[in-house]
């Protein structure tokens, strides 16, 4: 297999002129439910873009599409200037599921091993990813626990770890802050923020508007749509509030008068 | 194919089993204490009529012999008798349509008017030791009667000739049966002999079946079949390292089965072991990915179990472990050809009780990878749905 273009390899396009991520048209119909309905969007490099919307408005589903995982019943996406599907993206995403989605029998550091190793890193390297990004999550102290006996606190950390334990250039974390303490939420965004400054692009979906207001661009998602798309301020602004949470209602009812206008 | 992302995988899957002590234990434990239970259950009686071949004597003479052999012999309920010729001996026991030949010499008739002590000659196809036994047994007992009777009329026509000779009653003076021959096997072999090689294949493809469909079904309910699927770990490493993650384990199980088998209970064997472990192998791959390929249709563990039934029930009852198949209702032997077990069962007491080389039991193999062949299509074809 051909694919070994590893982490940030300079064959990926995606230049700071091409966006990271373009959808184009994305719909995704599961049985009668129609789950994305003609999603158009584009993040650039270097963004921390946030999913802001309610229970199945699609989030999930557009994140599982970007991470390769379902394909969009019609539409196309473009990650780090490949179509998808291509198996040669995958290598530079890191892709955090809803569920903490780790091996509850294994320790904390054989679960970041395995991660590490099926994304091509070896030896020392490794070892040294790992203890650095242990010590990230504040996990070093625990490392050699069982991951079942786990609070759900330190579960949802360590998923984070092994999600961005192999440095991915695009960071997938589908609702990371979901079950997680305010003071961890803090220290998650905090830790997003720095990942920002080295050069990772961040899609973060959240129903946590207070966490909103900390990405450089949301996309506001309902029935499958983008409602709206801009930074905060710019969100802020054209609902003439200064609460993120009434921005919110104020585009989706925008979004209803449309559809009845239409 | 990326060898070290397959090994990633491979190691995590042996990881997660031997930290899990109590299935470990099960999983080499069970098998001794089934083969232990069987092996003071069986008696090995076997409910089918045998069948004896006889070589008769022929010379001159032979026609009385031959009459008085018929009166002797058991009735037809109890032991079915066939007449062939001395060369026909060996083909006809191989191909099963004798368990065992009595070879009269030809010229019987005229040993015995020398005076001579003629030798009679048992081949056993010795397979079936428990019907080895039995027909050591009736053919002894024919043997003695029909000396007792040639005694008899020897010493009529002497006391008619007006001579004195001392009446032979209980010893067997005039006919000497030599020490059997098998052609299979040997005078030792029990029934656990006939049912040992089976076990090895038994346990090797339902444990394997068992634990893989479990593991996938966990790495599905929670959630990492996702983060795999979304590394550059392709399908076609998933279902590898599954694949020698487990053969591992099998055939760590086939071994400890086998030197059970061989050194505590005894059970005898020859052939090759490494044929014996390719056997393993091909069943233990076909398991990992019948088990990959059933685990999708399953929510939870206690359909997992719903399975087995399906798998091993049906299996154990048609492939040939305890009856063999051609006792099958006709319409049922077609059946029990579509299964893995019965091939490998096939194989397996070829090679360990008859010493059959890898071209005697190459129809068999090719069999089972076919069907290997087959689950690992049929796996990747459901990882591949995942991805809806």
């Amino acid at each position: 297999m051909a694919d070994d273009k590893r982490v940030g390899a300079p064959s990926l396009a995606g230049s700071a002129k091409e966006p990271l991520v373009i959808c184009d048209g994305l719909v995704k119909v599961f049985g009668r439910l129609r789950v994305l309905d003609g999603l158009d969007l584009a993040i650039g490099v270097g963004e921390t873009f946030g999913l802001v919307g309610p229970n199945g408005s699609g989030k999930t589903t557009l994140m599982r599409i970007l991470a390769g995982l379902v394909r969009p019943t019609a539409g196309s996406v473009r990650v780090l200037g490949r179509r998808l599907p291509d198996p040669r993206v995958a290598a530079s995403l890191g892709y955090m599921t809803q569920l903490s989605a780790l091996y509850l029998d294994l320790t904390a550091r054989e679960n970041l091993r395995f991660f590490c190793s099926i994304y091509g890193l070896r030896g020392q390297e490794r070892e040294r990813r790992i203890a650095e990004i242990l010590a990230r999550v504040d996990l070093s102290a625990d490392a050699d626990r069982v991951v079942a006996t786990f609070s759900g606190g330190m579960r949802q950390r360590l998923s984070l770890a092994c999600a961005l334990v192999h440095r991915p250039r695009l960071a997938l974390l589908d609702e990371p802050t979901v079950g997680v303490d305010p003071e961890l939420r803090r220290s998650f965004w905090d830790y997003f923020a720095q990942l920002n400054r080295e050069g990772t692009t961040i899609i973060v979906s959240t129903h946590h508007l207070d966490e909103a207001a900390r990405c450089s661009r949301l996309g506001l998602l309902r029935f499958g749509r983008l409602l709206a798309c801009g930074t905060p301020h710019e969100l802020l602004a054209g609902a003439g509030t200064s609460d993120m949470e009434a921005a919110f209602l104020y585009y989706a009812a925008r979004g209803r008068q449309e559809e009845v206008t239409a | 194919m990326n060898g070290a992302r397959v090994l990633a995988l491979t190691s995590r899957i042996i990881r997660q089993i031997v930290r899990d002590r109590r299935t470990l234990a099960l999983v080499f434990l069970v098998p001794l204490l089934v083969m232990c239970v069987l092996y003071v259950v069986l008696t090995g009686s076997s409910g089918s009529v045998p069948t004896l071949a006889l070589v008769r004597p022929t010379g001159v003479g032979s026609d009385a012999l031959n009459v008085l052999i018929d009166r002797l012999l058991p009735p037809a309920s109890r032991l079915k008798t066939v007449t062939i010729t001395a060369d026909e001996v060996e083909d006809v026991l191989n191909k099963s349509e004798a368990d065992a030949a009595l070879v009269f010499p030809a010229d019987l008739a005229a040993q015995l008017a020398r005076g001579e002590h003629p030798r009679l000659q048992l081949v056993l196809e010795g397979s079936d030791p428990a019907v080895a036994t039995a027909m050591r047994e009736s053919v002894t007992a024919l043997v003695r009667q029909l000396d007792v009777a040639l005694a008899q009329a020897q010493s009529r026509a002497s006391q008619g000739a007006g001579q004195t000779v001392p009446i032979t009653t209980q010893t067997t003076s005039l006919l000497t049966l030599a020490e059997p021959r098998y052609l299979h096997g040997g005078p030792d072999y029990t029934s656990n002999d006939a049912l040992a090689p089976v076990f090895i294949g038994v346990f090797s493809f339902f444990f394997v079946f068992l634990l893989t469909s479990v593991a996938f079904l966990r790495e599905r309910s929670q959630g990492t079949i996702e983060r795999v699927l979304a590394s550059p770990l392709s399908r076609a490493e998933l279902v590898m390292g599954y694949v020698c993650g487990f053969t591992l384990f099998a055939l760590v199980q086939a071994i400890v089965v086998l030197l059970f088998v061989v050194f505590v209970l005894r059970v005898h064997y020859q052939g090759n072991l490494g044929l014996v472990f390719l056997v393993a192998i091909l069943l233990t791959v076909s398991g990992v990915n019948l088990g990959i390929f059933l685990s999708t249709f399953a929510q939870n563990e206690f359909q997992i179990i719903q399975f087995i039934p399906l798998v091993f029930g049906l299996q154990v009852l048609l492939s040939g472990i305890f009856w063999p198949v051609e006792q099958l209702p006709a319409w049922l032997q077609p059946v029990a050809y579509l299964l893995p077990l019965t091939y490998a069962n096939e194989a397996l007491r070829a090679v360990m009780l008859k010493g059959s080389d890898f071209g005697q039991i190459a129809p068999q193999l090719a069999a089972l990878l076919v069907f290997m062949v087959l689950m690992i299509g049929l796996s990747a074809l459901t990882v591949r749905r995942q991805v809806a």
